[in-house]
């Protein structure tokens, strides 16, 4: 059964300076007998020595004296970092507002803590799972000093039987117990079925020079694209960046006040957005804007019974003078003669006061605050007159009797749509507060009904002016590059 | 000399006085060496292994055809449109992500569970997994619309965009895990394909074929030291696989679950989820395997005895997914939510009726055929119950995305979604890659673990007596 060899099979001679003896290579039939021959080995004192099998044979550790890997406690080391590295990331990253030259970024979702655990879990997880795997792979094949592509076991043709169905011992030359007359002898006894020598080749087998220079001069090439990418990508420019797919930087937007955008593609001819042109878009028909619906029609328009329903529908009926077309005043609809009552409005002192406070902020600036028409505008604006820097037409006295005698809708739809040279106050005044300000304009007509003022010309006169015998004609708002101002806050004029 | 127990014995049967043997044939080490290196080492694979090859490029040729186009063009030229902005993209993604978890449960948690029977299956499965995460990783990735820009996906600090990642993000950490999977799944099959790369090294006969396994094997030897820690970084990465893959469609679920739309919402999402995974790639591996095991010829290897083990967890898992079906509704109900129970009714009686329960007869009655042994042990029953099962198994992914998403919090975006020829080709494109793949695979590396096969082969404290 002992067939021994002293040489392998390799053409090149195994002695002289250019080969150096590393040990004897015994195999055997089974694994079991392998195992036997390690254990009888170890009893001969022989300690540098490895087996070698095409699968993992039990028992072969204790045999050789092979003493557990530090590999577990490798793979904890480098989990615990993974699970610093990876809090530590999620909480510089977005829970602080720098991460040494790079800013964080904190995310505000809903008021969720920057840095929660159970949400900062998974990623976590995930790290420490993925740095534990790299050192579990690579700990192991760095511990059994892999890759190693020259092996001197390699050049044994016999050898190859390792990774298929041959078992092997190798026992080193360089062990204190190796003795080449009597190792022979001994394996043969442990069961060896054949031996062989190994060698290892000390003959120069370096790259040519050339290789190293290429492989250097290709180490740097690579790093050439990554370096463009980031001094184009990464760093400060004064320059515009480069820019692979400049896809989002022009797109189709749509501006306030403007026609729709021409999305025509290539040749093709103009093609606006919106057929309509518009680029804001109306109410679709039969739709109700979240919020908008006035059912309550009497309530928004000051209109009572049928006719405020088509008020609305027509978008509210201006009164507000146009030069030339004064004559053309539409017939007086059926007012409100009651103040409305619902869930949003109510006659009470606490709605008086809200109309005090609005008609202070909005109506006083020109009717003043006691509604008697010296607001400071108009005071202002009636001095720019008498310099013949303005063509005001004086704010109406709320005392006036044509205003005392005029039931509360039609004021109501007053400050909603503007009269005479008074601007319209419905974008500015919600509903509700139109009401107050209505009740607040009441309550000042009512204080003042007896009271008396000293006009220009230091006569004292009642406030409530009563209907004079022949009606007059107040002059018509001119249209006047500096009356625009004065238009816009407010002012009451005409022929009411 | 080892060898394996006779081939005309059935192992399905269970004798109390003996474990059934694993593998049949009456195979040696150097002979089951040879079934296996066979396939690489013949001159030529078989004609059906060419004709495969041919559809699967061709579908290969499609997808990247229509990938071209979809980057091109942009995501309009797939069906998703407000308020389904999650169409078959990401169904796909769910499906083949869940496909690759039928490989990580057999090579690692069998494998700590000591379940020897995996050593023959687990390398193909492992093969099988990396490949569908391929497939899986594919559709988000060109579902993000504009590629070009997909680092902005990973924490790379850059002052051009100043921003970073939100890290409490489900989508984030979606990326995390499957990027994780990805790797730590290459890792591991990597790492117990060296000994029998190293065998192909050794048994190869031509310079070339030596020079690239003997570079892929990093010089193993099969050095007992080298088991040693071998077994070690095995058992550990085993055990880092196991959480890792029930996380991961954990947080493919949160993707779904953490959001707060009527159907997603639900606790049950993660359990559930896991369950159909396992149960859509066990089916994926019968499909491939036992046509494979006919082409190749490796019936002694993966035995029927595997066949009918992995037809058991199919049951199994099957049922999970059933009960979990069944317990959506109650919950939906149980909660009082209106529009939650309302969802669940639409599922099964609304619009999408007709997937509803083409998931429901594919998923929870078909399989019950296993019960019957003789269904359990006629491969083409197998094959076509489990095809079956990814029918079901992929409408079960159409289902929870599209029917919550047709059907959100506004009446007036209610609408019905319909995938373009995009949708379509890439779906089947993406099997031309897997199959590609894996004909690939079956062609140049060892599709069953040698080495691991050799170790649970009845040896130990046995003489030579007992077997010449």
């Amino acid at each position: 059964m002992t067939q021994s060899t002293s040489h392998n099979s390799h053409s090149a001679p195994a002695t002289g300076p250019t080969s150096r003896l590393v040990g004897i290579l015994a195999e055997f039939s089974t694994p079991d007998q392998l195992v036997d021959a390690c254990d009888q080995a170890r009893q001969a004192g022989i300690r540098r020595m490895d087996a070698y099998s095409p699968f993992p044979v039990h028992g072969i550790d204790p045999a050789i004296g092979i003493t557990r890997t530090r590999l577990p406690f490798l793979v904890l080391a480098v989990g615990l970092s993974g699970l610093f590295v990876a809090m530590g990331l999620q909480y510089a990253v977005n829970a602080t507002d720098s991460i040494g030259p790079f800013p964080g970024y904190p995310f505000l979702i809903s008021g969720k803590p920057l840095f929660s655990l159970p949400a900062n879990i998974p990623v976590t997880f995930e790290v420490i799972v993925l740095s534990s795997a790299f050192a579990t792979f690579l700990g192991s094949l760095a511990l059994n000093g892999l890759p190693k592509f020259a092996n001197p076991l390699h050049r044994i043709a016999r050898f190859r039987k390792a990774t298929n169905n041959g078992f092997f011992l190798m026992i080193e030359a360089e062990d204190p117990n190796y003795n080449p007359r009597t190792i022979r002898n001994q394996l043969e006894q442990w069961g060896a079925q054949s031996l062989e020598e190994v060698h290892l080749d000390l003959t120069d087998h370096k790259l040519p020079s050339f290789v190293r220079m290429v492989f250097v001069l290709l180490l740097a090439v690579c790093t050439l694209p990554p370096a463009i990418l980031y001094r184009s990508l990464g760093e400060s420019n004064t320059v515009p960046r480069l820019h692979f797919n400049p896809d989002m930087d022009w797109q189709y937007k749509s501006q306030a006040q403007q026609v729709a955008p021409d999305i025509a593609v290539g040749d093709e001819e103009e093609r606006p957005m919106f057929r309509d042109l518009r680029a804001m878009r109306g109410e679709v028909p039969g739709t109700v804007i979240r919020g908008q619906l006035r059912d309550d029609r009497a309530f928004y328009t000051g209109i009572s019974g049928a006719e405020a329903g088509l008020a609305l529908n027509a978008g509210g009926a201006s009164y507000v003078s146009i030069p030339n077309a004064q004559d053309e005043a539409p017939a007086e609809p059926d007012w409100l003669t009651q103040f409305p009552s619902n869930e949003k409005f109510a006659v009470n002192a606490q709605t008086m006061q809200r109309g005090k406070q609005r008609f202070d902020i909005y109506c006083a600036v020109c009717h003043g605050t006691t509604g008697e028409g010296n607001g400071m505008v108009n005071q202002r604006a009636l001095t720019l007159n008498a310099l013949g820097r303005a063509s005001w037409v004086n704010a109406k006295s709320l005392h006036d009797y044509t205003v005392v005698d005029q039931p509360v809708g039609r004021i109501y739809d007053t400050i909603t749509n503007g009269r005479g040279s008074m601007g319209p106050y419905r974008s500015q005044i919600t509903p509700e507060d139109r009401w107050a300000i209505v009740l607040y304009v009441k309550a000042l007509q009512d204080s003042l009904a007896d009271a008396v003022a000293e006009d220009e010309e230091g006569k004292w006169v009642p406030v409530r002016t009563t209907p004079p015998a022949p009606v007059t004609e107040a002059e018509p708002a001119a249209a006047d590059a500096t009356t625009t101002e004065a238009e816009t806050t407010e002012a009451s004029g005409g022929q009411n | 000399m080892a060898t394996t127990i006779d081939e005309v014995y059935n192992n399905t049967w269970d004798d109390p006085r003996e474990r059934s043997p694993l593998i049949t044939g009456g195979l040696d080490y150097g002979q089951v060496t040879t079934t296996v290196t066979s396939i690489a080492e013949s001159p030529a694979p078989p004609r059906a292994w060419y004709v495969l090859m041919a559809i699967s490029l061709c579908l290969v040729g499609m997808l990247g055809t229509l990938l071209l186009h979809l980057i091109l063009s942009g995501v309009g030229v797939w069906g998703n449109n407000n308020p389904t902005f999650w169409g078959w993209p990401i169904v796909n993604f769910v499906f083949w992500v869940g496909i690759g978890h039928a490989g990580t449960l057999i090579s690692a948690i069998l494998f700590l569970f000591r379940q020897n029977w995996r050593t023959s299956i687990n390398r193909a499965a492992e093969a099988m997994t990396i490949f569908a995460v391929i497939c899986a990783g594919l559709f988000p990735g060109v579902h993000i619309g504009r590629v070009w820009v997909a680092y902005w996906l990973f924490p790379i600090p850059t002052e051009h965009l100043a921003m970073w990642p939100n890290f409490r993000s489900p989508l984030l950490w979606d990326v995390f895990a499957v990027g994780t999977y990805a790797t730590v799944s290459t890792l591991f099959w990597y790492m117990g394909m060296l000994p029998d790369l190293a065998t192909f090294r050794d048994r190869a006969t031509n310079k070339w074929k030596r020079m690239i396994y003997g570079i892929l094997s990093l010089g193993w030897t099969g050095s007992a030291r080298a088991w040693h820690r071998y077994e070690m970084a095995y058992t550990i990465l085993a055990a880092l696989a196991t959480p890792l893959v029930l996380s991961v469609h954990t947080i493919v679920s949160f993707d779904f679950a953490v959001s707060q739309l009527p159907g997603w919402h639900t606790t049950i999402f993660p359990p559930y989820f896991v369950a159909g995974a396992i149960f859509s790639g066990f089916a994926m591996v019968i499909t491939l395997l036992v046509p494979a095991r006919a082409l190749f010829n490796l019936q002694h290897l993966i035995t029927m005895r595997h066949l009918e083990n992995m037809c058991k967890i199919i049951v199994a898992t099957g049922l999970m997914v059933g009960f979990a079906y069944t317990i959506e509704f109650f919950v939906a109900w149980y909660s009082g939510v209106k529009t939650e129970t309302q969802t669940f009714v639409m599922r099964a009686f609304g619009p999408y009726w007709w997937a509803y329960w083409t998931m429901f007869t594919c998923n929870v009655f078909i399989p019950q055929l296993f019960w019957f042994k003789k269904v359990r042990t006629t491969p083409w029953a197998m094959v076509v119950i489990c095809i079956f099962v990814n029918i079901g198994m992929w409408f079960e992914r159409f289902v929870i995305t599209v029917t919550s998403l047709c059907r959100d919090f506004l009446p007036s975006s209610w609408w019905y979604f319909r995938p373009t020829y995009v949708d379509i080709g890439m779906f089947i494109g993406s099997f031309g890659l897997f199959m590609t793949l894996f004909l690939l695979f079956c062609r140049f590396l060892p599709v069953v673990a040698m080495a691991e096969v050799k170790s649970i082969m009845p040896h130990e404290h046995e003489h030579e007596e007992d077997h010449h």
